[in-house]
């Protein structure tokens, strides 16, 4: 079967970045993770469905795809909400009060911990280090990274998103309005922001900046 | 043939003793052939070692001091030193154990594996003793379907990933992998795609704890109580070496052995499970002889031998015919020819039924190819049926040699075979139009064979060929081997499918050839053989198809059907049913009731696959133990022949290469039919086996998308698919691997043996909705 007709019900830029993707690597079964992630925007999360295309796709079977989607906690097999927050519990955020922070989020969203809420905005996890231990405790939305939030910071993040239900969300805005200390305050300005809880890479990746959905 | 040169050897110390062994093995292996047994789960010497399980680790000196290093994966390298009992290495293999039984359930009384588990028997030869884990072990749903046949017990799995890199590594249909991470890694299929792989019982096999189960043998019998005996498959002619395991005289289970020269220890599920045939209890008990109401009746061995006898006096010798005999040992083949030869004289006798190949081709052809010789050809060329469905284990072999000793491989047949994503030049052709093929490779003008040509005279070509499907003329297979035998450093294996065809062609049953592969033809070989028997009738006797025209004309008056179904085997099941009721008596020796022989006059019930004890020949003329006593190994068939027959003296026959084809049959303007076989068929050995009836696949006619729509059909649609000898209504496949102007109906699944086996076929949409069953 032919990569395009496999694919042949994603959208017109996502078949185009499918097709950039498998020409980059000399092995199909390379582009295997990448594409994962385009499966799981394509389709909202990593559906049975996708595993299959992906394994169309790369030659492998589905089998050993799941195989490799299964070891990264980052492929959602599950429904996700609009939003995924994700509240590092990790040591430097654990110590500087991150249980009040998961607390916080999952009382705001109604989501508990692994979980999605009722109205699918919210996806809550919490999440090992993510690399934010100088501005702990830090919490992703959407993968996109707000350091130094304490727990009423927290409310007020989960607040603004569902009610102001942004398209795009952008560390450095969110930062402004939520964060406190920063890691590295040198560290250039954040023109692109994610579109959907799949993590931005690249030229494939979900970013506002790229192609909004 | 080349020989490879011998490896280099090198110098190392193990446990103190200085050794020569050769570069590059590995640790392990080396010290195993020295007698030092070193631990392992997932080490398999017919895999790649990956080191995951961790027990093989041994203390190796390194320029950083002494260090454990895994024993699997490490080659030897000069003047290496290497410990496999210290102190350090025993207290490793101490904590290899109690973390793996950390979450191993102690479930060993209720474990199939029990008594024969690596895991159980390691831990008694290398354990702590006593674990320091209180809390509480995981828990998993038990046992999860990976198959029909393969149950999984996630708790007990040990990922040493035996199972799936022999799906991935050996068989090539990987549909089993880890998932998870962590204490959550467990092995499993993609959600709706089960295990439905031929090769699912290796696992179960080779699985070192009782993770992996199969239905056949689960909770059937403790390893204890097992008596085991050495024997050879006979589902296909491959010969692979297998050991029976009975419980109160009951097979219980088939496991492969290890034999370099034919199966490397692998077997196709049909090897594995074919078994429950021979415990089924449809079989014949008691011989059956017909009342004067026509119906059989059970009788005693005394009164039904003696109207064998009767109709065997009644008669000239020449008027008696014998079909069949390929489920038979070399043994039994030889007393049957002498007796149906010498006593009843008549020359009427042919092993094979409907798939035959002419029997000179087969026993003569040369230079004859071992299937070792696949593991050093340059060049394979498969001209034959697929072999995934019709040689399982000759399969993995052509897939090793490709896959692992840099073989090019270059399969031609009318539609895609299990061996086309391993092939680096295929070539689809019409059935009817082979010698085309073989003309085009030959001139090689036509650029779409190119890079077959190219493959096929680069270098030493080792050529399987035979049949690809029942519709194609047998004469097609000469052909081939003619041409093939021309190309460089050629040999050829000869494949005829069923399990001792071989063997009964070499004990002469065959209507050209004496027992010993001599021509009927051959003055001084009949004498010889007269002198030992007596005279013989000295005709070329007729083959299957002419004996059973023979009835008909009333010719051939007595029928001996050894294992024989022409109905559902032959070309035409109505003009065999009616040869049969023509004969004047049918006797017929079989395990079951089938659709040629329950209009027989007698039938006498036999001993099974598994209850007989003696030879068997397989494809490439290797002579093997069946059950008990003396095995493959050390039967000796005299200097330097390595228990292979080769061809020599009067049996061999000129073939000539005809460009032409030679009157090869010629389908040209029609719908050609491909029959190709596939391994659960219908046949009444997998229908009588639970296991494998289940995986019987639907029947269906296979046609190419642009043939479809000139017939205006689409997927599903219901077909009468009619052909010379018979009609058959199947729901439309489309298939766009299949040769254009062909149609691919399955041989012999339920209804589609009633199409017989014309050239061609035509095609209609059918009134009715859905398929008569």
């Amino acid at each position: 079967m032919s990569a395009a007709s496999v694919i042949a019900d994603w959208s017109a830029p996502n078949q185009e970045r499918a097709r950039r993707l498998l020409e980059t690597y000399p092995e199909e079964r390379s582009a295997v993770m990448p594409l994962l992630y385009l499966a799981s925007l394509e389709h909202g999360y990593l559906t049975s469905a996708g595993m299959t295309q992906v394994a169309q796709l790369t030659g492998l079977t589905s089998a050993q795809v799941q195989s490799v989607a299964s070891f990264y906690t980052m492929f959602k097999r599950d429904h996700v909400g609009r939003y995924l927050i994700s509240v590092c519990t990790s040591i430097s955020c654990y110590l500087l009060g991150a249980d009040d922070v998961l607390a916080a989020v999952e009382t705001e969203t109604t989501a508990r911990d692994g979980t999605t809420s009722v109205d699918g905005a919210f996806t809550v996890e919490h999440v090992e280090c993510i690399g934010a231990c100088g501005g702990a405790p830090a919490v992703q939305v959407n993968y996109e990274l707000v350091e130094g939030v304490l727990p009423e910071k927290a409310t007020a993040l989960c607040k603004w998103l569902r009610e102001t239900s942004p398209d795009v969300v952008m560390t450095d805005a969110m930062q402004k309005s939520f964060g406190g200390v920063r890691s590295f305050d040198w560290g250039i300005g954040e023109e692109q922001g994610a579109v959907a809880p799949v993590p931005a890479f690249g030229p494939y990746g979900s970013t506002g900046g790229e192609s909004a959905r | 043939m080349p020989e490879r040169p011998p490896p280099e050897m090198v110098t190392i110390t193990i446990d103190g003793r200085e050794v020569e062994v050769p570069q590059g093995e590995y640790i392990i292996k080396v010290a195993e052939d020295l007698g030092t047994y070193i631990p392992r789960f997932c080490y398999h010497p017919r895999m790649t070692p990956v080191g995951l399980c961790r027990m093989c680790l041994v203390e190796v000196e390194t320029p950083r001091g002494r260090l454990l290093t895994t024993a699997c994966n490490t080659p030897v390298a000069p003047e290496m030193i290497v410990d496999t009992e210290s102190a350090v290495v025993q207290k490793a293999q101490e904590g290899i154990l109690e973390f793996l039984l950390i979450n191993h359930p102690l479930d060993c009384p209720v474990c199939d594996k029990g008594g024969e588990c690596p895991l159980q028997d390691q831990t008694v030869a290398y354990g702590p003793g006593e674990s320091r884990f209180v809390e509480e072990k995981r828990h998993f749903e038990k046992p999860i379907p990976l198959s029909d046949i393969v149950l999984m017990d996630r708790e007990r799995c040990i990922l040493c990933a035996r199972c799936t890199r022999f799906s991935e590594e050996v068989s090539g249909d990987p549909l089993i992998e880890f998932v998870g991470r962590g204490n959550q890694t467990h092995v499993i299929t993609f959600p709706d795609e089960p295990f439905a792989s031929y090769f699912s019982g290796n696992t179960v096999e080779i699985c070192p704890v009782g993770a992996l189960t199969a239905k056949p043998y689960r909770f059937k019998a403790r390893p204890w109580d097992l008596e085991a005996i050495e024997s050879v498959s006979m589902v296909d002619a491959s010969g692979a070496s297998i050991s029976i395991e009975t419980s109160q005289n009951e097979v219980v289970r088939i496991n492969g052995i290890d034999n370099d020269a034919t199966n490397h220890g692998w077997l196709s599920d049909k090897d594995r499970f074919i078994f429950q045939a021979v415990n089924s209890e449809n079989r014949l008990t008691a011989p059956l002889v017909r009342d004067d109401a026509g119906n059989l009746q059970p009788t005693s061995w005394g009164e039904a031998l003696d109207r064998v006898a009767d109709a065997l006096g009644s008669v000239r010798g020449d008027e008696v015919a014998s079909i069949g005999g390929a489920n038979n040992t070399n043994e039994e083949a030889f007393a049957l020819g002498k007796f149906l030869r010498s006593v009843v004289m008549t020359p009427h006798i042919d092993v094979q039924v409907g798939d035959a190949l002419n029997p000179d081709f087969l026993v003569g052809i040369t230079p004859r190819a071992e299937i070792r010789d696949l593991d050093r050809a340059a060049t394979i060329l498969v001209w034959a049926g697929d072999l995934k469905e019709e040689f399982p284990t000759l399969y993995l072999r052509v897939r090793r040699a490709v896959t692992q000793m840099g073989a090019k491989l270059v399969v031609v047949h009318p539609r895609r075979t299990g061996l086309d994503d391993l092939a680096a030049a295929k070539i689809t052709y019409r059935p009817g139009e082979g010698p085309e093929v073989v003309r085009k490779l030959a001139a090689g003008a036509d650029a779409d064979y190119a890079a077959a040509r190219e493959l096929l005279t680069a270098g030493s070509v080792t050529a399987l060929i035979g049949l690809t499907g029942r519709a194609e003329d047998p004469r097609l297979a000469e052909v081939v081997a003619a041409y093939a035998l021309d190309l460089p450093g050629a040999k050829v294996l000869p494949l005829a499918r069923r399990g001792n065809v071989f063997g009964g062609l070499d004990m002469g049953l065959a209507p050209t050839l004496l027992p010993g592969r001599v021509p009927v033809t051959s003055e001084s070989g009949r004498a010889e053989l007269e002198s030992a028997w007596g005279p013989l009738p000295d005709a070329v006797g007729r083959d299957a198809a002419a004996i059973l025209a023979g009835l008909a004309e009333g010719e051939v008056k007595v029928l001996l059907l050894v294992g024989a179904d022409p109905v559902r085997d032959g070309r035409n099941p109505d003009s065999a049913r009616a040869a049969l009721a023509a004969a004047d008596f049918v006797v017929s020796f079989d395990m079951f009731l089938n659709d040629s022989n329950q209009h027989a006059a007698v039938v006498l019930p036999v001993d099974g696959f598994a209850e007989t004890e003696g030879t068997v020949t397989n494809v490439e003329g290797r002579v093997q133990k069946a059950y008990r006593s003396m095995t493959w190994d050390r039967l000796v068939w005299g200097p330097e022949r390595d228990g292979v027959v080769m061809p020599d003296g009067p049996g061999i026959q000129e073939l000539q290469y005809t460009p032409d084809g030679g009157g090869v049959r010629s389908t040209a303007g029609r719908l050609a039919l491909h029959s190709g076989r596939v391994l659960y068929d219908a046949g009444t050995r997998n229908v009588q086996s639970p296991a494998l009836a289940a995986l019987v696949p639907d029947p269906a006619v296979y046609l190419h998308p642009r043939d479809a729509s000139a017939l205006a059909l689409t997927d599903s649609q219901v077909v009468d698919v009619t052909g010379e000898f018979g009609a058959v209504r199947l729901p439309v496949r489309i298939d766009a691997t299949l040769a254009e102007g062909s149609a691919y109906v399955p041989a012999n699944l339920e209804s589609t043996w009633m199409l017989g086996v014309p050239d061609v076929v035509t095609i209609e949409a059918s009134s009715a909705e859905e398929v008569a069953e």
